[in-house]
């Protein structure tokens, strides 16, 4: 499957052939969901929601300096 | 995974605290409840208050004033705001604008004061000198004395910061680790002052976990400023919030059970640690204080301002 990661102002395209959850990206990418919110597709999602083929992830960094 | 509440499949957060998953209307409801009742228990508002948010344009600040509002709307309070402008190139601009917006989007009357038009001096040019106590320093004494002097300007009988969970658990942790019994004794819902010159404050998010407020704003698209300061450095605080949120994960009811058992053993600390300051007015700026100057002067002696 191939998905969009906004992270940072910048655009990431990525491939995977394996099925992933937005906590597998976060790990993946070094990030805390304690720090940052998920969004799919524009909308707020948990940690469990998995990646589907075309999706826009972002995330957005709301907690500095921890 | 369905909304706990009312079934809903698409889910914004599972609280690990309490087992609960919600959707977004239902996630926002809570928040705001859970605002609501903290207000109602430790009587934060009554009646008629004129109540100042100290809006940086932030998380914190603007889910305050935007929770707040529904007071407005029922027609209990009237709200004012203050933005400080501290002089930071690249950083501070952003956040004034996204205050000024949301202030005028909910017709809040609003004043930006800015450190250099008040004191003389700007955080950047602070920070350019060979000698200074550190940016954080100055930053939170000089915001301190203007907004307890814009809430006088405006006769607001409340100030209202938007100190969270976080916020809390870390100020508790931090004066206890290093037995600072003093400040651990000023750390609370609300802080009064025998002194009329100072105005009430209240932290009505105090019981909201930081990580909720920012996925507040976000599910109700609020616009927030979230640029790290570029003053901001390595800090104990920072070391204490990181035990916490490391705690946190395998025990997610730590920063509650920290909160509640600090409130329960407040008052005691407060009895044993009371002082009976006698307030008198700084002799350079005409502001209260236990000394013949207050901070913000003793600094601006210090800086040759």
């Amino acid at each position: 499957m191939k998905f969009t990661v906004i992270y940072n102002n910048e655009t990431f395209n990525k491939e995977s052939d394996v099925d992933l959850t937005i906590k597998d990206l976060l790990d993946e990418m070094g990030l805390s969901s304690t720090t940052i919110v998920s969004k799919k597709n524009g909308e707020t999602a948990i940690e469990e929601s998995p990646i589907e083929d075309g999706d826009e992830i972002q995330f957005v960094q709301i907690i500095f300096g921890g | 995974m369905e909304c706990t509440k009312c079934g809903n499949p698409d889910v914004i957060i599972e609280r690990k605290a309490s087992g609960q998953a919600l959707c977004k209307d239902c996630f926002i409801k809570s928040i705001e409840k859970k605002v609501i009742s903290t207000i109602k228990k430790e009587n934060f508002i009554e009646k008629g208050d004129k109540v100042l948010v100290a809006l940086s344009g932030g998380k914190d600040s603007v889910v305050t004033l935007e929770i707040l509002n529904s007071y407005v709307e029922r027609h209990i309070i009237e709200l004012c705001a203050v933005t400080m402008d501290e002089g930071i190139a690249g950083y501070r601009n952003e956040g004034i604008e996204i205050s000024k917006a949301h202030a005028e989007r909910l017709g809040v009357p609003h004043k930006i004061v800015s450190f250099k038009d008040t004191f003389g001096i700007s955080i950047d040019e602070i920070m350019a000198l060979d000698e200074h106590r550190g940016s954080c320093t100055y930053c939170g004494v000089f915001r301190r004395w203007i907004i307890n002097r814009v809430a006088r300007e405006f006769g607001a009988t409340k100030i209202v910061t938007g100190h969270n969970l976080d916020d809390e658990t870390q100020a508790i942790m931090m004066n206890y680790l290093e037995g600072n019994v003093e400040n651990l004794a000023k750390i609370g819902p609300k802080t009064e002052s025998k002194s009329e010159l100072f105005t009430v404050k209240i932290k009505p998010l105090r019981e909201v976990p930081e990580h909720e407020i920012a996925l507040y704003a976000e599910a109700k698209g609020l616009e927030v400023h979230s640029t790290p300061c570029p003053y901001a450095q390595a800090s104990f605080r920072k070391e204490v919030a990181n035990i916490m949120k490391d705690l946190s994960k395998e025990h997610p009811t730590i920063m509650y059970s920290t909160l509640r058992g600090f409130d329960k053993i407040r008052p005691a600390i407060r009895a044993e640690m009371s002082h009976n300051y006698e307030f008198d007015r700084c002799e350079r700026c005409g502001e209260p204080s236990s000394n013949r100057l207050c901070r913000a002067c003793t600094f601006l002696e210090e800086l040759g301002k």
